[in-house]
C-alpha cells in the first residue's frame, strides 16, 4: 500500500468504473463525451498498470490479474470496448490493445481462460474483424486479431465465418498501411495452424479459390504481386497437397499463371513461374492441362528460353527453367487420341 | 549486390587487392598470403611465440640476453577479406571443416562461414554429395526463411584454393555446448521447454517444405545470442518429391543414439517425418535427463537396443512431460506423435514455472560476451601501423612490414587484456603503447561509406 496518493483501486472498482464511463461515451452527448472519454483513458491506464506494471511498480500479483480478468469477463467489457474503439482517444485505442492482448496471453497451466471465453463470445472476433473497415481503428484491431489468430480455436472460428470473405476486400484498400496489415492477418490465418488451413482449404476450396481468383486478377499491383507469392507458398506446402493437386488439374488456373508469366512486372513474372512450374511437373497431368500445353507447346519453349535470362547466378531457378523446357519439349498426346 | 546467391572469384586475393586500392589503405602491415592453416589466435595470444624460431638473431648465438631484451615479432592479424566479408576468428569446427565468424561490410551483421575444402570432402564417404544436396535445399529454403531454421546467406567459390564459403547467420554454439558446459548436463524444465517449443515449429515449416532433417540432435540445435533456437545442418537431409504420395524414405544416416527403431532395424523403407520426431523426442529426453533413452558399447548393441524399443523414464520425470516423451518415442511410426499432436499436448501448451538456474551459453575463449572477433583485425589493419610509428618514432622501418616488441611490453599487454576481461574494459590505462589520441574521424585509412 503506498503511504502517499490514493491507495490502489480492486480490479472490481477499476473495470466498473470503466464500463461506466464507457457506456456514457457510448451514449453521447457532447460534453459529456468528453468527460467519458477522459475517464475512459484514465481507467485504462489503471487497468494496463496494473498488468505491465509501471516504472516504479511491479505488475499485480497473478490472483490479482485473475480478478482482473474475471471482471474483465463477467461485465462483457471487452466486447464493449472494441465495439466503442473509434470514440476513445489515440492512447486509449493503444492501451485496448495492450490489455486486450495480455489478457489473451494468460495462462493457467495448459489452458489459456480468455481463448475459453472468446470461444463463448465470438462476436469479439467479428467486430475485430469489422474494425478494418473503419480507418481510424483499422491497425489497433489488426494487432488484436494477429494474437488471436495465434490460437488455433480462435482461428477456427474466425476461418469459417462469413466474415472471413471480407479479407479478401480488406487487402484491397486504397489505403496502403490497412491493406497491408489486413494482408498479414490473412496470410497469418492460412498458414499459421498446418492442418486446420489445410483442410479448410480442402472443404471450402470453390469458394475460396473463387474469391482468390479476384485478388490475383486485381487492378493493384501489390495485391496481385502479394496474393501471388502467398499462393505458390499455399500450393507448395506439403501440408497442402490435396489442394495443390486439386488446383493443378484446372486448366483455367494453369491460363491464368500463363497470362501472368507475361505480366509487365518481372517480380509478377518471377512468382508465376513457381506456381507455372507445378502444372509442368505434375507427373499425372489431366488431359484439359495437357492439351492446353501441348497447344502452345513450341511457344512455351520458346518464351522460356528467353525468360529471365539474366538470372545467371541464380543455380535453381536455372536448374528449374531447363526441367521445364525439357519437360515440355518432350510432351507427346496420350495415345488413343 | 546483396542478392547473389553465389558468385565465384578465381583468385581471392585480386579482390583484396582491389579492396585496398578502391581505399587507400596502407598494407605494411597487411600480406596477402591466407592465414587459414594457422591454428586459432586466443585473443590475449597476438604475439606470435613460434617467431623466435625464425628469428635467426637470437637462435645462433649463445651469449646471454636479458629477457627483457628479447624481441618477438609480433603476430600479424592479418586481415582477410573474402567478398565482401571481413574473416574473424575460429568458432568452431566440425569434420567437413571450420567455421569461422565474418562480417558483413555493406550491412554490418555478423555472420558465421562454414569453409570447406575439396580435398577435405573427398576423403568424407558421401562426403560431396553430402555438401552439394545440403547446398541445394539451404537455397530452397533461402526464399523464404523461417525463425527457427540456420539460414544460408550467401555462398562464395574459390576456385583456385578449392574452397566454398558458405555463409550462415551467425549463431554462438549449440544445444550440445551448453549441456556440455553444465555437470549434470541437463536444463531446467523451462529452460527445455522453451527449446523444445522452438524446435517443433522449426521441425514443421522444414516438414512443411518436404525436408526430412534425419539428423536431429542437440548438436544440430544452434543458438544466436538472443537466444533463438537455430535448426542446422542438412548433411543428411531428404526432400520429399512434390507429387509424392507419402514421405516414404530409404536411408538414414543420421547419428546413431537417435535413430528410430525402423532405421535401427533396417528396414527398406519408412516414413519420413516420424524419424524427426523420434529424434526430437530423443533429444528432449536428453536435454531434460542428462542420459539417452538407448545406450549400447557399440553400435550394433546400440541398434539392438533401439530395435526392441524399449526404455526407462526416470523417476524425476513427471506428467505431462512423461506422456509426450512416450508418445514421441513410441516403436510403431504410425503410432507415434505427429506435429499436429506434440503441439496439443499438455507439455507443450503449459508454460513451466522458472525453477533452478538457467543454464548460460558457455563463454567462446574466455568471453562470456561473445563479442565480434573480426574488430581486432580491422584496428590492427586499420590503425596499428600509424600508432606504432607514433609511439616508436619508428621511421627508419618504413615499407618493412615486421614489427618488434620486447618482453616488457609483452606483460604489460597481458596485464592489459587481464584487466579488460575482468570486466573493467573503460578503465584508461596511463601505460598503454598509444600515447597519441587519435580521432576516429581524420584517420584517412578509414574506407568511406559505401552505399549497397
Amino acid at each position: 500500500m503506498p503511504l502517499f496518493g490514493k491507495s490502489q483501486k480492486s480490479p472490481a472498482d477499476v473495470v466498473r468504473a470503466l464500463k461506466e464511463s464507457v457506456n456514457a461515451l457510448e451514449r453521447g452527448g457532447e460534453k459529456k463525451a468528453e468527460k467519458a472519454q477522459e475517464d475512459v483513458s484514465k481507467n485504462l491506464v489503471l487497468i494496463k498498470n496494473m498488468l505491465y506494471g509501471t516504472s516504479d511498480a511491479e505488475p499485480q500479483t497473478d490472483i490479482i490479474v485473475a480478478q482482473l480478468a474475471q471482471e474483465l469477463y463477467n461485465s462483457n467489457l471487452l466486447l464493449l470496448l472494441i465495439q466503442n474503439l473509434s470514440k476513445i482517444d489515440f492512447e486509449g485505442k493503444k492501451d485496448v490493445a495492450q490489455v486486450f492482448n495480455n489478457i489473451l496471453r494468460r495462462q493457467i497451466g495448459t489452458r489459456s481462460p480468455t481463448v475459453e471465453y472468446i470461444c463463448t463470445k465470438p462476436e469479439i472476433l467479428f467486430q475485430l474483424m469489422a474494425g478494418y473497415e473503419t480507418q481510424e481503428i483499422a491497425l489497433n484491431c489488426g494487432t488484436m486479431l494477429r494474437e488471436c489468430a495465434r490460437y488455433e480455436a480462435l482461428a477456427k472460428i474466425m476461418l469459417n465465418s462469413e466474415d472471413f470473405y471480407n479479407f479478401f476486400t480488406y487487402v484491397e484498400v486504397s489505403t496502403f498501411d490497412i491493406a497491408s496489415d489486413a494482408f498479414s492477418t490473412f496470410k497469418e490465418l492460412l498458414t499459421r495452424h498446418k492442418i486446420l488451413c489445410a483442410e479448410f482449404l480442402e472443404t471450402n476450396y470453390e469458394k475460396v479459390f473463387s474469391h482468390y481468383q479476384r485478388l490475383l486478377n486485381s487492378e493493384n499491383y501489390v495485391t496481385r504481386r502479394q496474393s501471388l507469392k502467398l499462393l505458390g507458398e499455399l500450393l507448395l506446402d506439403r501440408h497442402n497437397f490435396t489442394v495443390m493437386t486439386r488446383y493443378i488439374s484446372n486448366p483455367d488456373n494453369l491460363k491464368l499463371m500463363m497470362n501472368m508469366l507475361k505480366e509487365r512486372s518481372r517480380n509478377i513474372q518471377f512468382e508465376a513461374f513457381h506456381v507455372f512450374k507445378v502444372f509442368v511437373a505434375n507427373p499425372n497431368k489431366p488431359k484439359p492441362i495437357l492439351d492446353i500445353l501441348l497447344r502452345n507447346q513450341e511457344k512455351l519453349v520458346e518464351f522460356l528460353m528467353k525468360f529471365h535470362t539474366d538470372r545467371a547466378e541464380d543455380e535453381q531457378f536455372n536448374d528449374e527453367k531447363a526441367y521445364l523446357i525439357r519437360q515440355i519439349q518432350e510432351l507427346r498426346p496420350v495415345p488413343g487420341h | 549486390m546483396c542478392n547473389n546467391t553465389s558468385r565465384s572469384y578465381d583468385n581471392s586475393e585480386n579482390v583484396e587487392d582491389d579492396f585496398e586500392n578502391e581505399r587507400e589503405v596502407n598494407n605494411r602491415i597487411f600480406s596477402v598470403e591466407s592465414d587459414e592453416e594457422l591454428p586459432p589466435v586466443p585473443s590475449e595470444l597476438w604475439i606470435n611465440d613460434n617467431g623466435i624460431e625464425d628469428d635467426v638473431n637470437i637462435c645462433n648465438f649463445f651469449h646471454r640476453v636479458d629477457s627483457d631484451q628479447i624481441i618477438y615479432q609480433t603476430k600479424k592479424r592479418k586481415l582477410k577479406i573474402i567478398g565482401k566479408y571481413v574473416m574473424g576468428d575460429l568458432l568452431g569446427e566440425g569434420s567437413y571443416g571450420k567455421v569461422k565468424e565474418m562480417l558483413d561490410i555493406d550491412t554490418l551483421c555478423r555472420r558465421a562461414v562454414k569453409i570447406l575444402k575439396q580435398k577435405k570432402l573427398r576423403r568424407i564417404p558421401n562426403g560431396e554429395q553430402n555438401v552439394q544436396r545440403e547446398i541445394k535445399l539451404l537455397k530452397l529454403l533461402k526464399e523464404d526463411k523461417h525463425k527457427n531454421v540456420c539460414n544460408l546467406v550467401d555462398i562464395l567459390y574459390n576456385e583456385q584454393k578449392q574452397k566454398m564459403y558458405l555463409v550462415m547467420e551467425y549463431c554462438v554454439g549449440s544445444l550440445q555446448n551448453l549441456l556440455d558446459s553444465t555437470p549434470a548436463k541437463r536444463f531446467p524444465f523451462y529452460q527445455a521447454h522453451g527449446y523444445f517449443t522452438q524446435l517443433i515449429d522449426g521441425l514443421e515449416y522444414l516438414h512443411g517444405m518436404r525436408i526430412v532433417h534425419k539428423d536431429i540432435k542437440p548438436g544440430n540445435l544452434l543458438l544466436t545470442l538472443g537466444g533463438d533456437l537455430k535448426i542446422s545442418d542438412l548433411g543428411v537431409a531428404e526432400t520429399i518429391d512434390l507429387f509424392a504420395e507419402d514421405d516414404t524414405c530409404h536411408n538414414g544416416q543420421g547419428s546413431p543414439a537417435f535413430q528410430p527403431p525402423e532405421i535401427a532395424n533396417g528396414l527398406e523403407s519408412f516414413p519420413g517425418y516420424k524419424v524427426d520426431i523420434w529424434s526430437a523426442g530423443v533429444t528432449l529426453y536428453n536435454v531434460t535427463t542428462g542420459i539417452y533413452p538407448f545406450e549400447g558399447n557399440n553400435i550394433y548393441r546400440l541398434f539392438e537396443n533401439i530395435g526392441t524399443g524399449k526404455f526407462t523414464i526416470p523417476a524425476e520425470i513427471e506428467e505431462p512431460l512423461k506422456d509426450l516423451l512416450l508418445g514421441m518415442l513410441r516403436i510403431d511410426p504410425q503410432n507415434r506423435f505427429s506435429i499436429q499432436d506434440i503441439k496439443k499436448h499438455a507439455w507443450f501448451l503449459q508454460r513451466p514455472p522458472r525453477l533452478g538456474e538457467e543454464v548460460p551459453i558457455p563463454p567462446l575463449r574466455g568471453d562470456e560476451l561473445h563479442s565480434m572477433t573480426v574488430l581486432p583485425y580491422l584496428i590492427e589493419h586499420y590503425y596499428l601501423p600509424y600508432l606504432i610509428e607514433h609511439y616508436y618514432d619508428c621511421h627508419s622501418e618504413a615499407g618493412s612490414d615486421i614489427q618488434f616488441i620486447t618482453e616488457r611490453d609483452l606483460n604489460e599487454k597481458r596485464k592489459n587484456d587481464k584487466q579488460q576481461r575482468n570486466g573493467n574494459t573503460q578503465t584508461p590505462n596511463t601505460k598503454r603503447r598509444w600515447k597519441k589520441p587519435i580521432s576516429c574521424i581524420t584517420v584517412k585509412r578509414i574506407p568511406g561509406c559505401k552505399q549497397s
